[in-house]
């Protein structure tokens, strides 16, 4: 079953073609990485979702036709950009009792448990948090409600590794079941490499790849031959070679057989440098 | 209903510091008054002196315009007042990264503009008519202790003083408000500035190639403007300031003038929610 369905998604800025027809269907009970570089259009996609920003083409999440925003989508959806979108000027206890009273789906007693586990000062504002604690303060907000989707737009930007670590953490542990899909966007691609099912790529507002993580990594694999044998890897023609001390490697198809090659499982950065290219996924 | 209440509990959380400056303004004035009162008591210069109220205007008179009067502070303070809150409420979620956090609230952008447009205009409102019963209060004691005091002119003084604050407020705080859809900052400042460049532009056009096209400060004023003291001089002449109470209850608020500034009022609120509505989120 899918929770969303895209057709010909297309998003223009001005003369900037932001999204370039996007066609895809969302998997229900998936965890699904959105992948490409700054600017390639993974926060554009996560907004066209919303219906935050106009746009050609079809969406639907959850059964309902997303035109322009509407706010009754987010009953089921909770939408995450990053942890310095809270609201400053708000206390911590009067942001969770803001988000609580706004929604039907807030679990009250998940919130009181997650506020016991924690040592968020209740009456400081969030200006005067720390990056540390507005994440467990956002974390605490998004556990509390009991959404189908997740859509996590950059999530951890701008937080040091341990949080980052602790975010995602948490969120697969405390958030994620077979019912609940989450969409995270990212270009720190190591930090949810084990957390995710599925992977988008995108780049220059295309979609390149949507694939099963683990199918995607079966079907590749590293190749690495002396210098000196380069011709045995450009002969397959891999969009990328990369040269080490005393050696090429390249991604090619696992099926593919190179005598006395050093073979290894890509990663996902690996995979959309060979997908896409370029120095900054 | 339970989410209005929400957004206006948290639209009061973000506002009060600024809606609560009127009274503390207004404490340091009384501070100060008897701070003074002090001085002069100790210093042994203390002389109140009601007679030049004796001979002067009759009682009821004097009652209407003192409590009038009591609205000059807290009135002018409400407008500007008005003026802050309002030219921020649309914008200022924007500009402090915050609106996507909103925005992502199962919650109608009605209400949440409602609570925007309630929290700068009728909380204002609701500040300066505190503020105005204190002093009503702290004045009509004076003036009954050393003078004499007429309820029904007093409370009328002070009502359609109020009402007139109101309805300027209204309206003034509803064009900052579209103005805080349509601009990211300075909400105030930028839509005067362009409504003075159409005025002078119209003018220009009007003089050189005779037309009549309609100058849209011209219009504003004419539609803020309320004068409750309007032909005072002459009902207190003729010793009747009921007659006089009358006619400004008819002249500021039951009149076809009230029902165009509440039209107007209700659709710069629709117009700018409309254009906040429809404003992409990047």
């Amino acid at each position: 079953m899918n929770v969303a369905e895209v057709k010909n998604l297309t998003k223009y800025y001005g003369k900037l073609k932001a999204l370039d027809g996007i066609t895809l269907n969302i998997p229900q009970g998936r965890i699904i990485g959105l992948l490409g570089k700054n600017g390639a259009g993974k926060s554009t996609f996560m907004r066209c979702l919303l219906g935050f920003l106009k746009h050609k083409g079809d969406i639907t999440i959850l059964n309902e036709t997303i035109k322009s925003h509407k706010e009754s989508i987010h009953e089921h959806i909770a939408f995450i950009p990053d942890v310095s979108s809270l609201d400053d000027r708000l206390t911590v206890q009067q942001t969770i009792d803001y988000v609580a009273s706004l929604n039907q789906s807030w679990n009250a007693e998940k919130a009181q448990q997650l506020l016991a586990g924690s040592d968020l000062p209740l009456n400081k504002k969030v200006a005067n948090l720390s990056k540390g604690m507005k994440t467990k303060l956002y974390l605490l907000i998004t556990l509390s409600l009991n959404v189908k989707i997740l859509l996590l737009d950059e999530p951890t930007l701008g937080l040091d590794i341990v949080f980052r670590k602790e975010f995602f953490n948490t969120i697969l542990g405390d958030f994620y079941d077979e019912s609940k899909t989450i969409i995270i966007s990212t270009h720190q691609v190591e930090e949810v490499e084990q957390i995710l099912q599925d992977i988008i790529f995108i780049d220059k507002g295309k979609m390149i790849l949507f694939e099963d993580v683990e199918e995607l990594k079966k079907k590749h694999s590293i190749f690495t031959v002396p210098s000196d044998k380069i011709e045995e890897l450009e002969k397959h023609k891999p969009k990328l070679i990369t040269k080490t001390l005393g050696h090429v490697s390249a991604i090619l198809n696992s099926e593919i057989k190179i005598e006395n090659a050093q073979i290894n499982k890509p990663s996902l950065s690996d995979l959309f440098m060979e997908k896409v290219g370029g120095s900054n996924a | 209903m339970h989410k209005l209440k929400a957004i206006m509990i948290k639209d009061w959380h973000i506002n009060k510091k600024s809606l609560l400056i009127p009274f503390w303004i207004t404490a340091g004035f009384y501070v100060f008054i008897l701070l003074s009162i002090a001085f002069a008591y100790f210093k042994g210069d203390m002389n109140i002196n009601m007679i030049d109220l004796d001979t002067g205007p009759p009682v009821p008179v004097i009652n209407y315009i003192v409590n009038m009067a009591i609205l000059g502070l807290p009135g002018l303070m409400s407008i500007l007042f008005i003026i802050m809150l309002t030219q921020n409420a649309l914008n200022e979620d924007i500009k402090k990264n915050c609106e996507l956090f909103h925005r992502s609230q199962p919650v109608s952008i009605w209400f949440r503009t409602g609570s925007k447009y309630l929290m700068g205009i009728a909380g204002n409102w609701a500040i300066m008519l505190i503020i105005a019963l204190f002093n009503f209060l702290v004045i009509n004691t004076i003036l009954a202790i050393f003078h004499q005091f007429d309820f029904y002119s007093a409370f009328n003084g002070m009502i359609l003083s109020s009402i007139s604050f109101m309805k300027t407020g209204l309206i003034i705080g509803s064009i900052t408000f579209f103005f805080s859809a349509v601009f990211k900052d300075k909400a105030f400042f930028q839509g005067f500035a362009i409504l003075l460049g159409v005025q002078f532009l119209f003018l220009i056009v009007n003089t050189m190639l005779n037309w009549n096209l309609p100058l849209p400060l011209t219009y504003l004023f004419k539609l803020i403007k309320l004068n409750p003291m309007e032909g005072l001089e002459n009902d207190v002449a003729s010793l009747d300031i009921r007659n006089h109470i009358s006619m400004v209850w008819n002249s500021i608020l039951f009149n076809w003038k009230t029902l165009i500034q509440l039209a107007f009022s209700g659709s710069l609120f629709i117009g700018a929610t409309w254009i906040y509505k429809n404003k992409e989120i990047k």
